[in-house]
């Protein structure tokens, strides 16, 4: 099926989309953090050093979720062969 | 087609002029998009029958396809959230290959369509975490550790903040960039040019809507599942 039914978890556009999501997280995480820095010292007139802070936040949360995009593809993967993909929680 | 490129010319902005209403093109096309919605779900409705007819056996598959893809991947609690993204992706897929139709144009190549999807799905992921796990749904923030908590909390609020940003960014790039280059190669030479395009451009639209309903489904498996 092109959706992967129920009993066939295997489907062949899922993992295109999957891979599709992860760069543009990355990237945009970074700019939201970069932005929030950017407005908070505007607000309070601090002027580089919120930018730098969130914008090394930024860059970690990006990372962060591309690592937890790669554990849940792992973790898909794992659930394939064996037991119920939905029935273990991270 | 077009993109928002200056030339072509629009069938509905032109006849919506005509009658005296100022619309932007996207506005119209959406509105077009939801008559046709409508229409077809008024008529599958109608003649709703124990043994398919043939619209209402494409209806099944697509949306009997797509709610076990759901369920195998959110659990049985998925159903209950399950309508509102298919919905999402029976709007965003006609959306996007209107776009292929010469004389209409894509409602999702505008980031304004797209900015109000994705605020929509946005609000409505937090609003059911809210609603399954009143105040405890801040735990989902807070990462494993307590000692982290604080740090945790900043960089969730980043990555759940860039994910509206990425879907619409993601959606407005990819269509309106495969308008662009519809209407490049249309320029180079007609027909050799465009015409392999629109098989390809009729697949990448429609995993641009796949990709929509995934997220919205991943997202929403995230509010409802517990913590880590």
């Amino acid at each position: 099926m092109l959706f992967g039914s129920k009993d066939k978890k295997k489907s062949v556009l899922t993992p295109l989309a999957d891979v599709g999501t992860m760069g543009m997280h990355l990237v945009v995480s970074t700019f939201i953090g970069l932005g929030m820095g950017w407005y908070l010292d505007k607000w309070l007139g601090t002027k580089p050093w919120l930018l730098l802070v969130f914008l090394v936040l930024g860059i970690v949360a990006g990372f962060r979720n591309m690592f937890q995009e790669v554990r849940r593809l792992n973790r898909q993967d794992a659930g394939e062969d064996g037991h119920d993909r939905t029935s273990d929680k991270g | 087609m077009a993109g928002g490129l200056p030339h072509p010319q629009f069938i509905v902005p032109a006849i919506l002029e005509s009658v005296g209403v100022h619309v932007p093109v996207h506005v119209a096309y959406t509105w077009v998009v939801m008559l046709l919605l409508f229409t077809i779900g008024i008529l599958v409705r109608k003649n709703l029958t124990l043994v398919p007819g043939k619209l209402q056996n494409v209806f099944e598959l697509i949306i009997g396809g797509l709610e076990n893809f759901c369920v195998a991947n959110v659990g049985e609690k998925g159903r209950e959230i399950f309508h509102v993204i298919v919905i999402l992706f029976l709007f965003i897929l006609p959306c996007n290959w209107f776009g292929l139709i010469p004389g209409l144009d894509a409602p999702t190549a505008n980031v304004n369509t797209n900015a109000a999807l994705a605020l929509f799905l946005f609000l409505y992921y937090n609003w059911i975490g809210i609603k399954k796990w009143g105040f405890g749904y801040i735990k989902h923030f807070m990462g494993p550790v307590p000692a982290m908590a604080p740090l945790m909390i900043i960089l969730e609020f980043i990555s759940h903040l860039a994910r509206p940003l990425s879907l619409t960014l993601r959606l407005f790039g990819n269509i309106k960039g495969e308008e662009i280059v519809l209407i490049l190669m249309f320029m180079l030479a007609p027909i050799v040019g465009s015409l392999p395009m629109y098989f390809l451009f009729m697949l990448a639209k429609f995993i641009q809507a796949f990709i929509f309903f995934m997220l919205g489904m991943i997202y929403l498996k995230g509010s409802l599942d517990h913590a880590h």
